[in-house]
């Protein structure tokens, strides 16, 4: 009787046992590892990798206050800048999610880019010129201070976000896709496809949506608050790079914005080609601009 | 050593009688109906494809990238997978030797030509209210109108003994007694159809009411106790609460209902997972009056008797965030990836980004829904209504502990308040996901 009660003991001991082992052995799902980038040296020798750091890890910064006030700038621009920007679009209208993805223009690089000579400008430009220019054009406002709290915080953002990747090195992101530029854009193709495919949220009259305290959610594409005539997105195939790659978003289960991929190169050209000449600001400065020729062909002037 | 033979032989002999009196069934319990259908008769063929949509039949019994009825489609159960038949009229492999009986049995009292006992993830037992005259127009339908295919059935996963099918005869026993459909009490004719086409054909308690734990519907109809379309949980979505309370359709008016119905979106929400099927198979193929008509009923539904009503807290989120504090647990996080479409408001953006505002899936008792649509992000309905689906893209890439963090930040913001979504929470979706059933479609693979 007592050898009986033994071998159950540990009969059970041994079930328990067992089971506390498989409960611990058995692994919790979780997320797989982080995705990354490969970093490239001039010859385009993977260096090292790059992943896209969480903006948790901000908090973790001697600056943090400073790099957050720089993305807040970069994704609230017309509503925190509003003596500086004059149409209703922010910087993240064009950079997606904060800078931080693949062919949507993406601020991961830019730090290392410049200065540099830029075929627009004719000379050597550095990153302020640059963010300025932008807000000259694409913002169609007026340029923030060089030295300023917003400028440095703007580069405080993105000069974290290159996660100290060396200055002669780049990560292998690109700022868009590629698209054939010999196609001949069709605009009333373009006007039929936008009603189909972009009227949903940048509105039947390219009006763009606002939220109810009337700051953007969805940019206009065209009339008196969009970007004007002097931006790179005011050219055809400038644009269609971005809408074939980045634009729509919300179409996909996978990316981290499902964007982009839902139109062919020619529906890209034909749809960039409508909105880009539809009525938008002039750009006085515009005399300046390509001063030594080899203006792209989708120049507006 | 006699009490044990005894206990034997009285075990023994109760097998005997269950299986029995469940072998009996379709000669006192499910008798077959003796009937005569004009097939050939247009109008009656356009009503029952009319009704077959508001049944949504194609739903289940279509795997994806499969023909039309052909069946395929895996139900997850805890025990296996079930597979939906095929129902086209071929005759080898479908319905197409049914006669109308056949067809009546099957679809109001869950029971196969053969005497076999269908699974209750058939809905009969809310079929069962279902009138002849709709029943009749059906049969015509798809005997008619519905392309037949040679496909066979896919056996269930469910294991031996589980899988015998004989004691669903005393589920059905149980819990499908034969009832007709009695009208609410409304001096409003909208009521009583939208009632008899929510607890019939509709069958929206399949998803939306709580199961027992025999599988059971608590309640094929409003009883008073609360529990119909009180919100339940299947294959890890919670399908939410539809009353006319606090976590149900209280905020929703009757025309946002009927919008949604309709399209699967509106100002304030989108239908995503499951949902988004019924809208895109059924509801949006349903007439003005008849969406009306459902809207109406669950507007009537009153809340659950003596629970406390949940109310809205104070909005200090929306503040928060626009002045740049994104110090609470979570709100980075939510920063980082969520503001570019669902916004610092949380009010997303109307019809295309659903808002998390006061949205009840959001604060839902039961966050699975919030929690599935997460990980494995959502897509609204494709409807004429709208040229543009839009998908929510998902976050598995995100850590557990992020994920938890995040959701329980969205379930208390903006005014929302609900309980923590736990690293263990997300840990058991991720399992539940990885473990769906493989969709059965071999005519697509040819």
């Amino acid at each position: 009787m007592r050898k009986s009660f033994l071998i159950a003991g540990v009969a059970l001991i041994a079930m328990a046992g067992s089971a506390a082992g498989w409960v611990a052995t058995r692994a919790v799902p979780d997320a797989p590892p982080a995705a990354s980038f490969a970093v490239l040296d001039a010859e385009k020798n993977e260096v090292g990798r790059y992943v896209v750091p969480a903006d948790k890890d901000i908090f973790a910064q001697p600056n943090a206050d400073e790099i957050i006030y720089g993305k807040r700038l970069l994704a609230d621009t017309a509503r925190l800048l509003p003596d500086n920007v004059g149409a209703a679009m922010n910087c993240n209208s064009c950079h997606l999610l904060d800078g931080k993805i693949d062919a949507a223009n993406g601020y991961i690089n830019t730090v290392n880019f410049y200065p540099r000579v830029m075929p627009r400008a004719g000379k050597e430009v550095d990153l302020e010129t640059r963010i300025n220019g932008c807000f000259q054009r694409s913002m169609n406002g007026r340029p923030l201070d060089r030295e300023g709290r917003e400028m440095k915080a703007m580069i405080a953002y993105m000069e974290w976000l290159r996660q100290g990747v060396a200055k002669e090195h780049r990560v292998d992101i690109v700022n868009a896709g590629p698209v054939d530029e010999s196609l001949i854009p069709d605009p009333d193709n373009g006007k039929a496809i936008y009603a189909q495919k972009c009227a949903a949220c940048h509105g039947v009259n390219g009006e763009g949506m606002r939220d109810q305290f009337g700051d953007i959610i969805f940019p206009p594409l065209w009339g008196d608050e969009s970007f004007n005539i002097g931006a790179g997105l005011a050219r055809t195939y400038k644009a269609a790079q971005f809408v074939k790659w980045a634009m729509p978003p919300a179409m996909h289960l996978d990316g981290q914005l499902g964007q982009g991929g839902v139109l062919t190169d020619q529906e890209a050209v034909d749809v960039s080609e409508y909105f880009t000449h539809m009525p938008r600001p002039d750009f006085a400065p515009k005399v300046n601009d390509w001063p030594n020729g080899n203006k792209p062909k989708d120049a507006r002037y | 050593m006699r009490v044990l033979k005894l206990a034997l032989l009285a075990g023994l002999s109760a097998l005997a009688i269950g299986w029995g009196v469940a072998a009996s069934t379709p000669y006192w319990f499910a008798p077959k109906q003796d009937r005569k259908v004009d097939i050939a008769d247009p109008e009656l063929i356009a009503r029952g494809e009319y009704l077959a949509r508001a049944g949504d039949c194609v739903a289940c019994h279509t795997a994806p990238g499969g023909a039309p009825y052909a069946g395929g489609l895996g139900l997850q159960t805890p025990l296996g997978t079930i597979y939906a038949t095929n129902i086209t009229p071929d005759p080898e492999t479908g319905i197409g030797s049914y006669d109308y009986g056949d067809f009546e049995r099957a679809v109001r009292k869950g029971l196969r030509p053969d005497g076999v006992h269908l699974y209750p993830a058939m809905p009969f037992a809310s079929y069962k209210v279902v009138s002849d005259a709709d029943t009749e127009a059906m049969y015509a339908y798809f005997m008619s109108a519905v392309k037949p295919v040679a496909k066979q059935n896919q056996p269930t996963t469910i294991p031996w003994p589980a899988s015998l099918r004989w004691p669903l005869a005393w589920w059905q026993l149980l819990f499908a007694q034969p009832r007709d459909f009695e009208a609410p009490q409304s001096d409003d004719p909208l009521v009583a159809r939208g009632a008899y086409l929510v607890e019939g054909l509709a069958h929206c308690g399949a998803c939306h009411t709580p199961r027992g734990l025999a599988y059971e519907e608590k309640a094929l109809k409003e009883d008073g106790s609360g529990r119909f379309l009180s919100g339940s949980v299947l294959e890890g979505w919670y399908a939410k609460n539809l009353r006319n309370e606090d976590t149900g359709l209280v905020t929703w008016t009757e025309e946002e209902l009927v919008t949604f119905l309709r399209t699967g979106r509106n100002k304030r929400t989108a239908a995503f997972g499951s949902m988004s099927d019924v809208v895109e198979h059924s509801l949006q193929y349903l007439g003005d009056d008849d969406l009306t008509a459902i809207a109406r009923y669950l507007k009537s539904l009153p809340p659950r008797p003596g629970r406390e009503q949940w109310r809205p807290k104070e909005d200090v989120t929306t503040a928060a965030l626009r002045g740049g504090d994104f110090s609470a647990p979570g709100a980075m996080t939510y920063i980082e990836h969520c503001t570019a479409c669902h916004r610092l408001d949380g009010k997303g953006a109307p019809e295309v980004y659903p808002a998390l505002a006061g949205n009840s899936m959001v604060f839902a008792d039961d966050p699975s829904s919030l929690i599935q649509v997460t990980l494995a992000g959502g897509r609204m309905p494709s409807t004429p209504g709208h040229s543009m689906a839009f998908t929510m893209p998902g976050f598995a890439h995100l850590s557990n502990a992020d994920l938890a963090e995040l959701m329980t930040f969205i379930r208390n913001g903006w005014g929302n308040h609900a309980s923590a979504v736990t690293e263990a929470d997300i840990a058991r979706m991720r399992k539940e996901i990885a473990h769906k059933p493989v969709h059965y479609a071999p005519e697509a693979a040819q």
